[in-house]
Order: structure tokens, then sequence, then C-alpha cells
């Protein structure tokens, strides 16, 4: 029967796993950075861009596919949406990507690193949450809207909103540090430092938003 | 034997057997859909249970012309009836292998109305037409899809409230699946008492069959109904308990869809077979038995060599349609088109079937439904009565021509 169409939640899951895959070798980069094995950073960093590229393509085509012409049991408006910011995600990890390839790693301070791989790793565990998130809505949906399977994507939803608590506090730490530390590096390295540390926050402020959507979705 | 006998048995075999093709895979397309069962298997289950629920259940008395939509006494010539159940059935069989075609579900009762209410405006005129009946039968283009709707909104939400948001949903399917079969059971039972004991008592067929059969057959699934493994997820669990309960609504839809849809091929069989021996009919004419048979072969027949191959195509193609939104809409379509056929009213398999659809969807339980698809459907329900009419109309005056 033609009348039923393409569920959108099986690419859109899909979309997440290549977004997923992307933020964690973002997490790998980072790692060599922080211990100074930079040829695998920009080997890593390199990745990251071709992954991205991956997930714009597979967001277009979901794009392409989502016709007004659907009856869904969630809002067309709220899967484009989520998927814009599912997007933007992967988005951000390739901009910290991108500063990781031309910046100059060797003069920042070891605390100031400390606290950057702290920010990393935390605003990308909120990306990492969200691909459970965008697999438990799929749930919710198979459970016909089930109290139990809507609360346990709260429960996600809530944890992912969290790590943004956390990183509002690293940053202010980091932005005390630098100015702290200002004479010990020059002003290329501290552009470096906040633009790595800025695309870095951004990652889980995406998660955020589209976590809230997933929201909206159970609202409807 | 009469050569306009013989033609007509041949076309109303063939109505029948565009019956099974275009139909099978509306009424099926959903088990196989939610791979409850393979196409071969859909073609087993609906060839027996089509030709069972057209032999036993069919109509065993029909309307001399379908759903009376012509007025009978301005009909002088009684041969008019032999030739007219001629056109009508060649050109609904025309429209429906169209149809069929394209891909769109329509009603092959209304193809057949259409053909009968062109054959009679060729004839005498529109003054001939009961445009009352006419409307009537319109009226079950919305009444069809909306019962079905409705049915399979609530069937979806009693699904959802007494299995999927219960804390052990697994535990509950195997606790609620019996009782959906068995209530499945009580239709069909009570159905035997009418159609097959002849039973008068609607109430009193429910008590002594209906809902003893019901009984038994939960009983007697809920010792059946087992899951061999341990789900690691409680959904796969409850999936896996519904897609044997498909197994049955697919087969309870194949019988609903046989008991009412056979009456379109054998009807105007049954006319000119009652004109041509017996030279005269009244406004309603008995079905022998073996016409029946002939109907409920023919739509057999036109499963296995056609619809089969329209399940297989449904069947590759990756609808992610889940059991328990294939079992609503099985269990309500098939329950709406028996009842509504008790208390007679017309009602269209494949509208009900449609309605049903979206009723599960409108309870935010199918993920996409195509609405552009949803509209060339509905556009092909108002144009098959006009143009099935139109087809017979042309060929009604051939047939005039050659009887001269």
């Amino acid at each position: 029967m033609k009348l039923f169409a393409k569920s959108p939640f099986k690419p859109l899951i899909k979309h997440s796993e290549v977004v997923f895959e992307t933020v964690e070798t973002l997490e790998k980069a980072l790692n060599a950075w922080y211990n100074g094995n930079y040829g695998e950073m920009r080997d890593l960093a390199v990745e990251v861009d071709r992954l991205e590229d991956i997930a714009d393509r597979i967001k277009e085509e979901i794009r392409d596919s989502l016709s007004s012409k659907l009856m869904m049991a969630v809002s067309r408006e709220d899967v484009l949406i989520y998927l814009h910011m599912q997007d933007k995600v992967a988005d951000s990890a390739e901009d910290t990507a991108k500063w990781l390839l031309v910046g100059k790693p060797d003069g920042v301070p070891k605390e100031i690193k400390d606290v950057i791989l702290r920010m990393g790793t935390e605003s990308i565990k909120a990306a990492k949450l969200l691909h459970e998130a965008i697999v438990q809505m799929d749930r919710v949906i198979e459970s016909g809207f089930a109290e139990r399977e809507i609360n346990r994507e709260y429960e996600l939803i809530r944890a992912i909103e969290d790590v943004e608590k956390v990183i509002d506090e690293l940053d202010t730490q980091l932005m005390r540090l630098v100015f702290e530390n200002a004479e010990r590096f020059d002003w290329g390295t501290g552009t470096y430092i906040l633009n790595v540390a800025r695309t870095l926050s951004n990652i889980s402020d995406k998660a955020k938003d589209a976590a809230e959507r997933i929201r909206l979705m159970m609202n409807k | 034997m009469d050569v306009w006998l013989v033609a007509t048995i041949i076309l109303g075999f063939w109505m029948a057997w565009n019956i099974g093709a275009n139909d099978v895979a509306n009424s099926m397309g959903t088990a196989v859909g939610a791979k409850a069962i393979t196409p071969r298997q859909a073609a087993v289950i609906a060839g027996l249970m089509n030709f069972t629920g057209a032999y036993f259940f069919g109509k065993s008395v029909t309307e001399t012309i379908r759903k009376g939509i012509l007025h009978q006494n301005m009909i002088s010539n009684p041969w008019i009836i032999v030739y007219g159940s001629l056109a009508a059935l060649l050109a609904a069989s025309i429209w429906l292998i169209f149809a069929t075609y394209n891909g769109l579900p329509v009603s092959t009762t209304h193809s057949i109305i259409g053909g009968i209410v062109g054959y009679g405006l060729v004839y005498a005129g529109t003054g001939i037409v009961d445009w009352g009946k006419l409307a009537q039968v319109v009226l079950s283009w919305i009444l069809s899809p909306i019962f079905g709707a409705i049915v399979a909104f609530f069937v979806f939400k009693a699904v959802r409230l007494s299995i999927l948001t219960r804390s052990d949903p697994v535990k509950s399917a195997r606790r609620w699946a019996p009782f959906w079969i068995g209530l499945a059971f009580v239709v069909i039972g009570t159905m035997f008492y009418i159609k097959v004991l002849h039973g008068k008592n609607l109430f009193y067929g429910v008590l002594v069959c209906g809902v003893p059969t019901g009984i038994a057959i939960f009983g007697i699934s809920y010792l059946l109904i087992r899951l061999h493994f341990k789900p690691s997820d409680p959904y796969i669990g409850v999936e896996s308990i519904f897609r044997k309960v498909q197994v049955v609504t697919s087969a309870y839809v194949a019988l609903a869809h046989g008991s009412n849809d056979v009456a379109n091929a054998v009807g105007p069989v049954a006319a000119a077979y009652a004109v041509i021996t017996m030279g005269l009919s009244g406004i309603k004419v008995p079905v022998p038995k073996w016409i029946l048979a002939m109907g409920g072969l023919g739509i057999a027949v036109g499963i296995f060599m056609y619809g089969y191959r329209v399940m297989e195509t449904v069947g590759k193609k990756i609808t992610e349609l889940t059991n328990t939104r294939g079992f609503s809409i099985d269990f309500s379509a098939a329950t709406v088109i028996l009842v509504a056929s008790w208390l007679g009213m017309p009602i269209s398999t494949t509208h009900t079937v449609v309605g049903a659809v979206v009723g599960v969807g409108l309870a935010r339980g199918i993920k996409a439904i195509n609405t552009s698809i949803l509209k060339d459907i509905i556009i092909s329900w108002f144009v098959t009565v006009p143009v099935a009419a139109a087809i017979s109309a042309v060929i009604f005056k051939a047939i005039l021509f050659l009887a001269g």
C-alpha cells in the first residue's frame, strides 16, 4: 500500500549516527591535542571535516524527502527544525576542528589546556546523549506515547540541559584564566584559546536546542 | 445452454477474478506489509477465507438489480436485465483492471453500481435511476471510511492503554491479544449462526454462538501465544505476539471481504440466470450455491494469478508498519464490514480499510501517511461510479446492437 510513507525517524537516526561519529572523532582529536600528538590531531580534525560533509548530505536528503504531504505522528516542522539543530552539532564540531588545524597549540598553558579538555569532554557528552534522545523518541512513538517512555526521554533531555550548567562554569573559569595569564602568551594564542573554547561549548548549546525540539515533538 | 447465460457466467467469473486481483492487496496488504505473513501465505489465507466467506456467508438472496439502484418496474423486457448485467460486469471489470494497474484501491461495489446505472440511463434515461438509493450508496463513500477511521482510532487507543503503556507490555499482550482474537470470533460465530444456521435473532446468536466461540478461541489462543525467546525490548516482544495475532485478523479481513464483495460478481449473474431459466424476475432472486461457489472460486483464482504479485511488491517495500498497528487496522476494518453488512448498510471494504489506516494515523500510531496518495485514492472513489457508468453505457449499446 502506497498509503504508508517511510518513517522520517530511521533517516533521522542515521543522520544522528554520523553526527555522533563526528563529535567522537573531535573528542579523539582533542585528546591528541591535549597530549601534544599534533600529527594525529591533524588527521583526526580532517576526518571531522569529512564526516560533517556526510552529515550535511544526509540532512539534504531527509529535507527533500519530507514532503509537506505527510501525515505524521509528530509535526513536520518539529522534525525539520530538529534536523537542522542536530546538524548544527556537527557544524560546531567542524568549527572546533578548523581552529585546531589553523591555530598554534604550543603556547597554551597547561592549566588552560586542562579546562578546555574538560569543556570539550562535557560538551561532547551532551552531543552523544542527543543520539540516545532521538533513538528514544522513536521508541516513544513505537510505544504509542507511553508515559514510561516519555519520562525516560525527559530524563535524557534534562541530562543534556544539565551539561549546559557545567559548561557555563568552565567557561567563566577559562575566561578568568586567560586574563590572569595574558602576559604568558601572544594575542594569537589568546584568540585561539577563546575560539576553541567557544566552538566547543557551542556543541552542547546546539545539542540543547535540538533536545528542546524533542520536547515539543512529544507535546504535539 | 443459452449462449447469453454462458457469457454472463464467464463475465461474472472474470469480475470475481478482478475482485480477487484488485482487492486482496487492500485487505491483506497490512499483514504482508507488517511482515506477519509472506505473500505466499497471504494468497493461501486470502484464497481459502475469501472462498469460505463467499460460499457460506455470501448473500443467498440478492436484489435483481444490485442495491435496487434502478426502478425495475420500468424494465418491460426482462432480457434487458441480462444484457445490462453483462454490460455492467464488463464495465466494472475494465475499470477495476485500470485501477489495479494504477495502484488505486477502488470499491468493487461502486464499480458494479456504476455499471448498472450506465445501462439504466441508456435504456430509459434518468427517470429509471432510483436517485435516493444512489445517494445512499454515495453516502457509503463517506460513511465507510469514517466508520473505519473511528473504530480503528479507538481500537488502537485501546491497544495502547491495555498493552503498550503498561509497566510490563509483554505480559499485558499475553493477556489481551487472546481477548482481541476472541472478540473477532464472537463476530464470526454470530455470523455463522445467522448465515449458515439461518438464525433470526441477533441477540440470541451472539449469546449462543458468538460468545461461546469467542471464549473457546480465547482459551486456545491464550495457550498458544507463547514467546519462544526472552525479548530484550518489551516492544519487540509485543510486536512478535501481535505478529501471530495478525495471521488470524488477516484471515478475518479476507472472510469479511469474501462475504461482502462476492455479491458484486454473482449478483448480476444470479439475476441473469433467473431471467434466462425462469423467464421473469421479481425484486429479489435466489442465488444458487453453485453461483456463490463460482464467485468464491473466481476471487481465489484472481488472488493466486494476480493479487499474489501485488502482495509481493507490498512485501518487498519497506513499510515500517508494525504489527500492533496492522492489527488495529485489520481488526477494525473486518468488524466494521461484517457488522455493517448485518445491518444492511452499504459498505465498501476498500474504503473501510483506507479509513482505518487514517484512524490509526490520527491516534498518532503511524509514523507517516502519504496524504498525496490519500488524495488520489479519494478522487478515484469519486470517479468510480461515473466512469463505470460511461463504460457500461457504451457496452450496453453495443450489446443491444448485437442482439438486434
